[in-house]
């Protein structure tokens, strides 16, 4: 039947083309390379992208678009893609899962889109990763923290075509445990998003803080909905739990107003060590400006003060010139991810699927957030995002991270083969 | 409408649907699974709302209903599709019996508030049992295995073979719908309509007509969720919320209420127009909505419901 | 624990008191002229949008955007009636359902054209922007403010309902149309005038809203348009001391559930609200 005589083919296809790989070994790298000097590509390069554009998230869409809009326009006024313009299609994704499979769709199967990227929420993600099995085209993710998705979908049951270029939830939750371990905080309690990433999250920052530092507590936890505008009850949750120590992953819009009805109850005088994963987040620093608290730590998927290096300075201020705004965490994982995609085609010497993906893994990217590489298990960009403490600054109208410390990635995202103890951190050497 | 021209058009529709089965390109393929999925959706909650003039706004919790049984008997008791549908149908059928023995002692606007508030109960649940629903995350990676017939098994993994998968449940709802419109049961809801006073007077146990018109509804709304969830291989809490049992009561009203293919017609213009929308401008919400306002204002009545009315006009005239 | 309970119960009022502003135009105009109006939220969202703009760029104190933002709003509700709406009345309910639910995405994409699609933190109140202890722990002055609002609402509204003579016309006209023009009521213009008073109440909504809320965003109509439904139907269509009371008991369930009962958070509310339809579709304070 003609479903099964295409199965076989494509098996057989994947079987050569692995047997191939593994033959050549490394070596297969150096035509690669050489490839990339004559261009065999035809056509422009496109991709089509998808991010929030509408409800009450729509300011983190419009960010996605700068970072990716200004990528585009740079990459082909430099030249293009191995010689190619590179052609961009963004659609709003409405955070609905339907509508991010009814988008990936559109572009690979009506637009003819070569690559895909964008992407929010976890749900979505986790949608979208199958289908792109089907469709066989490459995406990147630059929003969505799961890790499901890379541990799961792409290293378990092996959808190769996803990548992911943000940081996942290991930043939030690990990384903050490793900086909690040297807080003189004993008890902790925290207010999260009622849904998978905000329990996932706290999960990870128990499981990790309590065995770096044992004796610690877990006090409370109040969980917010979806759209929660009174945080009242659950600042009374946390406040009547008296914990040293305060632990929150709410995030854009939902964050701004929960910081300012803590504030207003008085919670920072009464708590004094408060992480913020996202608190980094450009929309929360600008939207609270002088009511942040000093002496919150906070961090992202990328902060536009680090690293200090003349290329993430020389960006931020082409970006500042060019939108009049200070660069998101999505407009940078948006940037580089079209800066990945052309290094990959140029590296592979082709825009086809196949050999995209296998350019992509392992690949290094120097990119505004510093250096990234892609792991070739499951997928995942490693990259260091630092956490840091909240300070005034003459220079800017919002609060920025003054003290930072950053944790190299590789000492706290879980490791392939995802199973067992020795995969999370604290890592046993 | 005479009969033959009836038979005529049915006849033509299904070709064309299959014609575009078999030659068209996989987007389109796509996309006329979601029109028909929707009309499923739609031509069943139009039994109850159409028929009865019962305004429900908790149908979003049948498709889910429907949705999540079909994954849950993929993923823990058989994979065979024909058994998940029939699973999930009978699921949503259930779900429907229990929240319409409250529901149906109101009428009106206490009806749709009432249906409101169960069917957000049922969103709430669907998040918050985290363990079998998978929480907001949803389940996902729902396989659609062969269909296995004894000796031999129809494999449906591809687009273009699970189109007819999704085909033949359409003509057949299509089918059963019409009939249960022109059955005795169906004239008995639509006098309920017109008069529920005169119809109980007559004898009839009103109540109990709406809530079997309200399972039923159900139930067609439970087979849309599951043929959604082979479609898009995942399904999450989402498709309980109210803001999804919108859907229904928008098709149906822009195609139409009291007509047969109303809801058929509005569910085209509802996925096909948002696509079109989407090709030109970013700022989708303002033209959709705009659109709406001309239908509204311009075919009072829904596109079938002046349509037929203008072509009957002109044709006394000529 | 008695600090623990009192600041349970200030949440709740307060969190009831802002529901009851935002409902109380909904209470208007789908409990007493059964307009099922979707595009409530959008007028409490163009509200606070509006005040906000005149807080910021016109210069103008807090109170004049308060007093502004809403009127503009009412500009909007006489258009959205008098040349739509209207329209519609003869049709079927559901028609107004489909109208409005168009409204609400004009209304949300022209909001993201003219103020940007981010979210906007609002300024603070000059005058009510601290905080005072209460039972040794900090009360936000302006929650105390909204505790004090919502009943003076209620009574203005109570009173002219009530005790005033078109009051009770527009109920008249509300349970029957016809016998409300024959005796020389010009019905049409009523609903206008209601349906617009209305409007102008969740404006206002939305202009307190600005610095209780903290925080504007594109999407933020539809976040509270069920809860606004919730607590008219809970409190008896039409009827104004149930509404007002029943946005108190879903404020104070919403704060006591989250802190003893956190796992049911919105379960919690709509039980309530099948149980008051079923048993007591009145209203949950109605005089049986």
């Amino acid at each position: 039947m003609d479903g099964q005589g295409m199965k076989r083919r494509d098996f057989i296809k994947a079987g050569l083309l692995t047997a191939a790989a593994s033959a050549l070994g490394p070596g297969v790298m150096k035509p690669v390379g050489l490839w990339a000097a004559t261009p065999s590509i035809k056509g422009p390069v496109k991709v089509g992208y998808q991010a929030v554009l509408s409800g009450t998230l729509a300011g983190y869409g419009e960010f996605h678009k700068m970072g990716a809009v200004m990528a585009v326009e740079e990459i082909n006024a430099a030249g293009g893609i191995a010689g190619q313009k590179i052609e961009m299609e963004i659609r709003d994704s409405t955070l609905a899962a339907p509508t991010a499979i009814q988008n990936v769709r559109y572009f690979v199967d009506s637009w003819g889109a070569d690559l895909l990227a964008g992407v929010d929420s976890s749900g979505q993600a986790l949608a979208v990763a199958p289908v792109m099995g089907q469709l066989d085209r490459v995406l990147m993710v630059t929003h969505a923290a799961t890790e499901k998705l890379t541990e799961e979908e792409v290293f378990k049951k092996g959808v190769r075509q996803v990548f992911r270029i943000c940081t996942p939830t290991y930043q939030d939750g690990n990384a903050a445990a490793f900086v909690a371990k040297d807080l003189p905080a004993m008890s902790w309690a925290t207010i999260n998003p009622k849904y998978e990433y905000g329990f996932t999250t706290w999960n990870m920052f128990k499981e990790t803080l309590g065995k770096l530092k044992p004796g610690v507590q877990f006090t409370a936890e109040s969980w917010a909905p979806f759209g929660t505008t009174d945080f009242r009850p659950h600042i009374n949750t946390i406040m009547d739990a008296k914990p040293e120590g305060l632990y929150s992953v709410v995030w854009a819009g939902e964050l701004i107003t929960m910081m300012k009805q803590a504030k207003q109850a008085g919670l920072f005088e009464k708590i004094k060590h408060v992480m913020l994963p996202v608190g980094a987040a450009m929309d929360v620093l600008e939207g609270l400006g002088a009511e942040m608290p000093d002496n919150i730590w906070i961090s992202g998927r990328y902060f536009f003060l680090y690293p200090d290096t003349p290329q993430n300075k020389d960006w931020v201020a082409r970006f500042k010139k060019r939108w009049n705004h200070y660069p998101a965490y999505v407009s940078e994982t948006a940037y580089s991810t079209m800066f990945a995609f052309k290094k990959a085609i140029e590296a592979a010497g082709s825009k086809e699927t196949g050999p995209v993906i296998k350019a992509l893994e392992g690949m290094e990217l120097d990119g505004p957030a510093g250096k990234r590489v892609f792991r070739k298990e499951d997928h995942q960009a490693m990259y260091d995002v630092p956490w840091g403490l909240t300070v005034s600054s003459p220079n800017y109208p919002f609060k920025i991270m003054g003290k930072q410390i950053v944790i190299p990635a590789k000492e706290f995202f879980n490791r392939p083969p995802f199973e067992g103890d020795a995969s999370k951190p604290p890592f046993k050497s | 409408m005479n009969r033959s021209w009836t038979y005529i058009l049915a006849a033509l529709g299904i070709a064309v649907l299959i014609g575009i089965g078999l030659f068209s390109s996989r987007f389109i393929l796509y996309l006329t699974m979601r029109v028909m999925i929707l009309s499923i959706f739609a031509m069943g909650y139009n039994i109850l709302f159409g028929r009865t003039g019962l305004l429900s706004f908790g149908h979003a919790a049948f498709y889910a209903t429907g949705a999540y049984g079909v994954a849950l008997c993929t993923i823990h008791v058989h994979s065979h599709p024909v058994l998940a549908v029939v699973a999930g149908v009978i699921a949503a059928a259930v779900m429907a019996l229990i929240i319409g023995f409250f529901c149906v002692r109101h009428t009106e606007i206490y009806f749709a508030m009432l249906t409101l508030a169960f069917g957000m109960m049922v969103f709430s649940l669907m998040w918050n049992v985290r363990g079998i629903t998978g929480g907001d995350d949803g389940l996902s990676g729902i396989i659609r295995a062969p269909i296995s017939l004894g000796l031999i098994s129809i494999p449906i993994m591809k687009d273009s073979q699970y189109y007819f998968f999704v085909l033949m449940f359409f003509v057949v709802s299509v089918l059963l719908i019409h009939r249960i419109g022109r059955s005795p049961f169906g004239l008995v809801l639509a006098s309920i309509r017109e008069n529920h006073v005169r119809t109980e007077f007559a004898g009839l146990p009103v109540k109990r007509y709406r809530l079997a018109a309200f399972v039923i509804s159900g139930a067609f709304a439970g087979l849309a969720g599951g043929l959604a969830v082979f479609l898009e291989s995942n399904v999450t809490p989402f498709a309980a919320h109210w803001s999804r049992s919108a859907d229904p009561v928008l098709v149906s009203l822009m195609g139409g209420l009291q007509t047969f293919s109303g809801p058929l017609v509005g569910s085209v213009l509802f996925v096909v127009l948002r696509e079109l929308i989407e090709r030109f401008t970013h700022n989708w919400m303002l033209w959709f909505g705009l659109i709406l306002l001309a239908i509204i204002m311009g075919f009072r009545g829904g596109i079938v419901g002046s349509t037929a009315a203008l072509l009957k006009r002109s044709s006394e005239q000529g | 624990m008695v600090q623990s309970l009192v600041h349970v119960c200030l949440a709740g009022i307060s969190a009831g008191m802002f529901i009851w502003l935002v409902a109380s135009g909904l209470t208007l105009i789908f409990g007493v002229l059964r307009v099922l109006n979707f595009a409530h939220g959008s007028f409490y969202m163009l509200g606070a949008y509006l005040c906000y703009t005149f807080l910021r760029f016109a210069g103008v104190d807090f109170w004049l955007g308060v007093l502004l933002g809403p009127l503009v709003v009412c500009v909007v509700g006489y258009f959205m009636e008098r040349f739509l709406l209207r329209h519609v009345y003869p049709l079927e309910l559901p028609y107004q359902l489909l109208l409005t639910f168009a409204m609400v995405l004009i209304f949300d994409e022209l909001v993201k054209m003219i103020w940007g699609a981010g979210s906007i933190g609002s300024p603070t109140v000059p005058g009510l922007s601290g905080s005072v202890s209460i039972a040794g722990r900090d009360f936000p002055v302006y929650n105390l403010f909204i505790i004090a609002v919502g009943p003076l609402v209620a009574l203005g509204l109570w009173a002219m309902l009530e005790k005033m003579w078109w009051g009770r016309i527009i109920r008249a006209a509300a349970s029957d149309r016809e016998m409300a023009a024959a005796i020389g009521v010009k019905v049409p213009a009523l609903y206008t005038g209601v349906f617009v008073f209305g409007a102008w109440l969740s404006a206002l909504g939305g202009a307190l809203a600005v610095p209780y809320v903290g925080l504007l965003t594109t999407g933020m109509g539809e976040a509270i348009i069920i809860e606004a439904f919730v607590v008219v139907v809970i409190g008896g269509l039409g009827s104004l001391k149930g509404a007002f009371l029943g946005a108190l008991v879903i404020g104070l369930l919403t704060s006591f559930g989250t802190r003893f009962i956190p796992t049911l958070d919105m379960f919690l509310t709509f039980i309530l609200m099948a149980a008051v339809l079923l048993w007591r579709p009145q209203g949950f304070f109605a005089e049986s």
